[in-house]
């Protein structure tokens, strides 16, 4: 199940983006007066004239519009329930703008920031969290969010109800406990350093103990906005929350518009029918909406573009010589250059630099065409037959032809199979492994273990040292986590486990007067709030 | 006898086209398309020998090149040639063109033959299973194909011959329906011949040029479906190249660089006026009762 996980979300959560709820969340003490008046009204910007001045020149107006913003996106849900389904969409949607969560990330550093937790205390033993609801939220139906919902929701994700193989993540829960209304205390049977972010994703999403009977066409949660209709196959439309606990959204209401491929979702953009683009699908296309008409927002992901290779006993890959040669024989420059219009990061590990263990790998493996030749020469592998079965997602066939020329430049004979996305390539190079090389993105957050913690996994890599450091890196301190997983990024990269082709961009396309776009796309959640048209 | 040496002199315009039809006029369509498909054949046969640049090789330029000295019609999106493309393309446009029209011919004209031969039930059944077959729209089988067996160049063009099958059968079968009304087959089987005989001796000889024509006809067919369905991702993959393909890849700089779609486009489309034109020019050439029309 994580592959399909990993691999639905490659094509859907490469649309999925993150906003910047969080910084709301910090400062939103100071500025609920202001806006929860204007709700009834048609809002502040529309009728008060004398600070309207005001209002133009600091981008989100306060009070909010009634206006609608209609948003362009590539993936559409399949239900409304990400406890039973899976899928990026979902969260896309649904997480940080109807439901929310006790502590959240903030997209520009990376650090976890409070929600709706005001504050948490960590024990001694870091076995018990001891989380301060913030006072007076209520549920879109008026009921009270208290610590017996929290509770609830956390302990449901461990119970049957949920299904999806990402609960998991809070396998190390050992109980949950409301000790009043606005104190949750969460003891875990061990320490460990990915709890309190796997409570920024969906699986701390909080639920009204009574709002769970029918997730599937219902999302009751306490959010900027509430779930309004679903056209099924063309929109879903979001209304705003009119008794948020935090500073209201600028949007009255939230059009998000599905589309197949690119290129509709470009022409939709081109002729006026969204606002927003959530991520270009094809960056060699952002030429036509250069020169002032749009605004394009760029910043990073999660999305690590990865080259696996398959170092399975029997298979070329397996000597390691060749898989550093294929590593030098990548001018990764020229790549993202050519198959991403040089949009992107390059990393050289798998690890992007909105993680905490970032460092820059980059030059482990220097472009180095002499290198790999005498590397090739000393494996004896000169002509030997990679098979790179890539999947059909436009990234991976982009990039699959300028790495096949790269490495026959090298010497190396290289055949590409493109396999039908999802199904084909699931079973083709996940399950099955059959495989020489595959082009991927990564698009989870801190899926590093994920991704390299087994030799079972398709990446075939998984050794005992670097099992041992992520073990190391999950129950040690915080420092030692960061010091451990830097290290396995290292080793990672040295070991040549796979080639890291670049860093998948956030690439958005906008009305120039849109504000509140997150530069980072680095959560789960398309995050509405902060989206206001200045 | 005399009947049966008789028959030849009257063999209706089919055998007249399986015989000698070198007096004939050489008509502006077939001089066109004849020219047209010529070229085709020629950018595929010069890929084999010589090529600008190694063919799909990404190259150290730039890209969205406009034609030039350098790159003869530019370079792509991936800095690739577009010329060397353009021949390389030409043999997956021939390629597709003989695999589907051979599938089609192969087995629809047997079957055409042996539904005029076999005025029974089995006729019966052969023709209206092709009538089913008629009915299934041939992108659609090719797309299930794809989807069955996964997209490559040959299961899509098996797909599109299968669903050429019906035309070849039923221009074959009326064809020879004639052909066995004539004095000298009902001699033949008089005489005791075979009906494999009979067919190979006089049925396909006679029915000859009609299937040539429907053949180049169906070779334009394939073409523009090997295009469609490269351009929805299905036919020819990755690393090939195909004129299909460029155009699909050329979709989203519609607007920046248009010409990498004018041009695999202006290509696709050329070469399919040429084979239309060919079959055209064919059919009244070899068919006498259209000749001075």
């Amino acid at each position: 199940m994580p592959a399909m996980r990993t691999s639905t979300k490659t094509r859907s959560l490469v649309a999925a983006v993150a906003v910047t709820a969080l910084l709301a969340g910090c400062n939103a003490g100071s500025s609920t007066s202001s806006d929860t008046g204007s709700q009834d009204g048609t809002g502040s910007e529309a009728e008060g004239g004398e600070d309207t001045g005001d209002d133009t020149a600091q981008a989100p107006a306060p009070g909010g519009s009634d206006e609608t913003v209609r948003i362009g996106l590539v993936a559409e849900p399949a239900s409304l329930d990400f406890t039973t389904t899976d899928g990026a969409a979902i969260p896309q949607l649904l997480l940080d703008n109807v439901y929310e969560t006790l502590v959240s990330v903030d997209v520009e550093s990376g650090e976890i920031v409070p929600a709706l937790a005001t504050e948490w205390e960590v024990s001694e033993d870091r076995l018990t969290y001891t989380f301060t609801l913030k006072d007076g939220v209520t549920f879109s139906d008026g009921s009270e969010f208290t610590a017996e919902d929290a509770a609830f929701s956390l302990e449901r994700v461990s119970s049957d109800a949920w299904t999806i193989s990402l609960k998991s993540q809070l396998d190390v829960v050992e109980s949950v406990e409301a000790v009043d209304d606005t104190t949750l205390e969460v003891t875990l049977s061990r320490p460990s350093n990915s709890f309190l972010y796997a409570l920024t994703t969906r699986v701390g999403a909080m639920f009204d103990t009574e709002g769970v009977d029918n997730l599937a066409e219902e999302a009751l949660g306490t959010g900027p906005y509430t779930f309004g209709t679903w056209d099924r196959g063309t929109q879903i439309t979001l209304e705003r929350n009119p008794d948020y606990h935090d500073e209201a959204p600028y949007f009255a209401a939230v059009e998000m518009r599905y589309f197949d491929d690119a290129n509709a979702l470009n022409n939709a953009m081109l002729t006026d029918s969204i606002d927003v683009v959530s991520t270009v699908q094809a960056p060699e296309s952002l030429a036509e909406f250069e020169g002032g008409d749009f605004q394009i927002v760029e910043g990073t992901t999660n999305g690590e573009v990865v080259l696996s290779m398959n170092q399975e006993e029997g298979n070329p890959l397996a000597d390691a010589d060749l898989r550093q040669a294929v590593r030098h024989a990548i001018d990764h420059q020229a790549l993202m250059d050519t198959c991403w219009a040089g949009r992107g990061e390059l990393i050289g590990s798998m690890a992007p630099p909105t993680d905490p263990w970032y460092e820059d790998r980059t030059g482990d493996y220097p472009f180095d065409l002499a290198r790999a030749e005498e590397l090739i020469a000393e494996a004896g592998a000169e002509g030997t037959e990679l098979r790179l079965r890539i999947p059909s997602l436009p990234y991976a066939v982009s990039c699959g032809t300028v790495v096949e020329s790269m490495l026959e430049d090298a010497g190396l004979q290289v055949t590409i199979d493109e396999l039908e996305f999802p199904a084909a390539w699931l079973e083709t190079v996940f399950t099955n492994k059959d495989f020489d090389m595959s082009i991927v993105a990564h698009v989870e957050p801190r899926d590093m273990a994920n991704v390299f913690g087994s030799p079972d996994y398709y990446t075939t890599y998984g050794t005992e040292q670097v099992q041992t450091l992520f073990e190391e890196a999950d129950t040690g301190t915080e420092e030692e986590q960061v010091a451990k997983l830097a290290e396995a990024a290292t080793l990672i990269s040295e070991d040549a486990a796979a080639d890291f082709l670049f860093l998948l961009p956030n690439l958005m396309v906008a009305d120039p007067d849109i504000t509140g776009l997150p530069t980072n796309a680095i959560k789960e959640s398309f995050d509405l709030g902060e989206l206001a048209r200045g | 006898m005399s009947e049966i040496q008789g028959a030849p002199a009257q063999g209706l315009e089919g055998q007249a086209a399986a015989g000698g039809s070198s007096g004939r006029r050489l008509n502006p369509s077939l001089l066109i398309g004849g020219g047209i498909v010529a070229v085709v054949v020629v950018l595929a046969l010069v890929s084999y020998v010589w090529t600008p640049y190694t063919p799909m090789r990404v190259l150290a330029v730039e890209p969205y090149q406009t034609p030039n000295a350098e790159h003869w019609l530019g370079t792509d999106r991936l800095r690739r040639d577009v010329f060397t493309q353009i021949l390389v393309g030409a043999r997956t446009t021939l390629y597709v063109g003989f695999v589907a029209v051979g599938v089609a011919a192969l087995v629809g004209v047997p079957l055409g033959i042996l539904a005029a031969m076999s005025p029974g039930w089995l006729g019966q059944l052969v023709m209206r299973s092709n009538d089913v077959l008629l009915a299934f729209p041939a992108l659609l089988l090719a797309i299930m194909f794809a989807a069955l067996y996964g997209g490559s160049t040959r299961v899509a063009m098996i797909a599109i011959g299968i669903a050429t099958i019906p035309a070849f059968a039923r221009i074959t079968r009326s064809g020879a329906l004639g052909v066995m009304k004539t004095e000298y087959v009902v001699a033949a089987r008089a005489a005791g011949r075979s009906p494999l005989g009979i067919a190979v001796r006089h049925v396909i000889p006679n029915v000859a040029g009609l299937i040539i024509v429907q053949a180049s006809v169906s070779f334009a067919i394939a073409i523009l479906a090997e295009a469609a369905l490269a351009y929805l991702g299905l036919g020819t993959p990755t690393g090939q190249a195909s004129w299909g393909r460029m155009l699909y890849e050329a979709q989203t700089t519609l607007r920046s660089a248009p010409h990498l779609a004018l041009i695999p486009g202006g290509a696709i489309a050329l070469s399919v006026l040429g084979f239309n034109l060919f079959g055209d020019g064919l059919r009244d050439w070899l068919d006498p009762k259209l000749e001075g029309r």
